[in-house]
């Protein structure tokens, strides 16, 4: 939990810095003032870095106390079902222009509602993955217009 | 206001084709409303997609009825299951729930649907009447006024980020940042692309909207999916009692221009609105007590002023081009993606798409009146839909709603890590809109920054060398400092009350 709980004020102190070396390293311009597209990003990556030190601190501080939704975070199937979302997701990005739209949605939806609604739903989760995977391809391909692979 | 103008709007919002996407979008907007946890954010932003290749004036009011139709529904779910849709439902929950504890709830049901009906129609009236001074206003703007003007609404909608300043400052501090990614338009100068072509053109906020929305959203509701399912109540006749009009009326009356007023202002929006009023009620109600036990009055109001905020919300957008609120900034990023630039400009060169949409509120708050108390009892059903089964697919419109964009499989990787952003965002109690609408407007808030610093040969005397800019520095000031000088006094106040309870 104690790990965790710094975790986020870590990426975010990680994400600032980076933007912040970053900064100085944008090329200076050939037109006008040479600084002028540095000021900007400067200027709110040393802000932003301050309000994530002053954050880390803050959470440093608090570190002892219970919070419900880290701990929703990290108990049961619950980081299981993010990790195996977000990697069907880039599964999905994968087979998308190779399979097709039609083959990979039924494929990806399926995928996902039989990890999500369980086997034992195996009837509705196949009824649900052909019937919406064809409704959206012929509503954005059909109706609007839309390419798709 | 420009009757001529206002008279082309009305004929063609009443094209049988601008009625059918308002009746559209005002239930598409309601379904996705009265999902717990899904807001009005939530629902313009999985059914963008649903507006391509559509004109852009059928676009906006679709996109506009989508977002109204949110804030009716999401009262829904806060009367039968205790569960508000989003913030600005909160409110509904306090006497609207225990209404349909005693089995009112189609008494609650109906009452929310024509308070509603009523805020919206009082904040369109005020809409035709402010928005036009408020163009005109905005059309004496320059780069410095335009800047200081983005910063106080986003100084606003940190401030008001109670509790969780630091954290909004961050959030918005990273929306202003990932706004910088692309070319300078100024110079041509590659920023942050890591030589990576496909940011070239900048992080698409709309992958970024409808990764934290969306995306975000859905993991965040992984963390309660297997816990056990609230009650849906029995709904019962929908419509209420002589008694209960009389006790609601005048809450109604006096909440929808309260909430107008407060949607009009920038970073406030419905959630405050319908608090402001809940409480405001309670205070001047004769029985006071019955507040929280199913008072009808304490129902009413909120209802009446957070739809006129939604409404109000809309006026900083359309006339200034300048969100005040999470959603409307979601709604502006939709409209520029249609090649639309809300701002007083519109009111000036495209005045049909400007008063087409002003009329089509009011057909909009006629069609969903209607359909929330004759329809309600279908709409309901989707409250009986499982979790396990909607958020795959809410998954999947994200994902076919991100390749419309560019048509490009790169960017389903950009809307993974945003999704994933956005549930730590709100696991550790970040609130998202600063990100969003520092997002939307960061690149031209710089443009106008640099602007605004060459015009004066780079001095910053420029930025308070109007009565509005010292007007507009003043309120940021204020805005910022509030919180502070409020927090600072409680504490003495506690620290006097203390101190006298010793002695």
């Amino acid at each position: 939990m104690k790990a965790i709980k710094l975790a986020f004020p870590i990426v975010l102190l990680i994400i600032s810095g980076i933007f912040l070396i970053a900064s100085f390293n944008v090329p200076k311009a050939n037109l006008g003032n040479p600084n002028g597209p540095l000021y900007f990003p400067i200027g709110l990556s040393a802000l932003m870095l301050i309000f994530c030190i002053g954050y880390f601190f803050q959470e440093l501080k608090n570190l002892q106390k219970e919070d419900d939704y880290i701990r929703l975070l990290i108990a049961g199937r619950t980081p299981k079902l993010i990790l195996v979302t977000v990697l069907l997701g880039i599964g999905y990005a994968f087979i998308f222009e190779q399979t097709g739209f039609l083959i990979a949605t039924i494929l990806f939806l399926g995928a996902l509602l039989f990890f999500i609604n369980g086997v034992k739903k195996w009837k509705a989760n196949i009824i649900v993955s052909l019937c919406f995977s064809f409704i959206t391809w012929y509503a954005f391909s059909q109706l609007l217009g839309v390419s798709l692979p | 206001m420009d009757i001529n103008s206002f008279i082309n709007g009305l004929m063609t919002s009443l094209e049988p084709i601008n009625i059918m996407w308002v009746i559209i979008g005002g239930i598409l907007g309601t379904i996705v409303g009265m999902l717990p946890g899904l807001g009005p954010a939530t629902a313009v932003a999985v059914l963008i997609p649903v507006t391509f290749g559509m004109e852009p004036v059928s676009a906006i009011i679709l996109m506009a009825a989508i977002y109204y139709g949110a804030m009716y529904g999401g009262s829904r779910s806060s009367i039968l299951l205790n569960t508000p849709g989003d913030g600005s439902a909160i409110a509904a929950t306090f006497d609207g729930y225990p209404m349909a504890k005693k089995g009112q709830a189609g008494q609650a049901l109906a009452i929310s649907a024509v308070a509603s009906f009523i805020g919206g129609i009082m904040a369109v009236i005020g809409f035709i009447f402010l928005a036009m001074p408020l163009a005109d206003f905005a059309l004496k703007f320059g780069p410095a006024e335009y800047f200081l003007l983005m910063l106080l609404t986003l100084s606003a909608i940190v401030s008001l980020s109670l509790g969780r300043m630091v954290k909004g400052f961050i959030a918005m501090l990273l929306g202003l940042l990932l706004s910088t990614v692309g070319i300078d338009t100024q110079t041509g100068v590659y920023r942050f692309t890591m030589g990576v072509p496909h940011l070239s053109d900048g992080i698409d906020f709309l992958i970024v909207i409808i990764g934290v929305y969306a995306i975000g959203e859905v993991l965040y509701n992984f963390l309660t999916i297997d816990h056990e399912k609230k009650e849906k109540k029995e709904v019962g006749k929908i419509w209420f009692t002589k008694e209960q009009w009389k006790r609601s009326k005048w809450p109604i009356l006096r909440s929808g221009p309260l909430g107008f007023i407060i949607g009009v202002l920038p970073g406030a929006g419905g959630s405050i609105a319908s608090m402001i009023s809940y409480s405001t009620e309670k205070q001047i109600s004769k029985k006071p007590e019955e507040f929280g036990e199913g008072a009808v009055e304490g129902l009413a109001a909120p209802e009446s002023a957070n739809n006129a905020a939604s409404v109000g919300a809309m006026i900083p957008l359309l006339t200034m081009g300048i969100p005040g609120s999470g959603t409307t900034a979601v709604m502006l990023g939709a409209l520029i993606m249609l090649g639309l630039r809300p701002g007083p400009l519109l009111f000036e060169n495209q005045p049909e798409i400007a008063w087409t949409l002003i009329n089509s509120m009011f057909l909009g708050n006629i069609a969903l009146v209607i359909v929330n108390i004759l329809l309600v009892g279908l709409l309901i059903k989707i409250l009986d839909t499982p979790a396990k089964v909607l958020y795959p697919i809410i998954v999947l419109l994200a994902f076919i709603g991100t390749y419309t964009l560019s048509y490009n499989v790169i960017d389903f990787f950009l809307l993974l890590i945003f999704g994933v952003f956005g549930l730590f965002m709100k696991v550790f109690d970040f609130p998202i809109a600063p990100l969003v609408l520092a997002l939307i407007v960061g690149a031209d808030m710089e443009q106008n920054f640099r602007k605004a610093l060459l015009s004066s040969n780079g001095s910053l005397d420029i930025f308070v060398s109007t009565p509005v800019s010292i007007g507009l520095v003043i309120l940021t000031l204020i805005s910022l400092f509030y919180p502070l000088v409020i927090k600072a006094f409680k504490k003495k106040k506690s620290n006097n009350l203390d101190q006298s309870s010793t002695s």
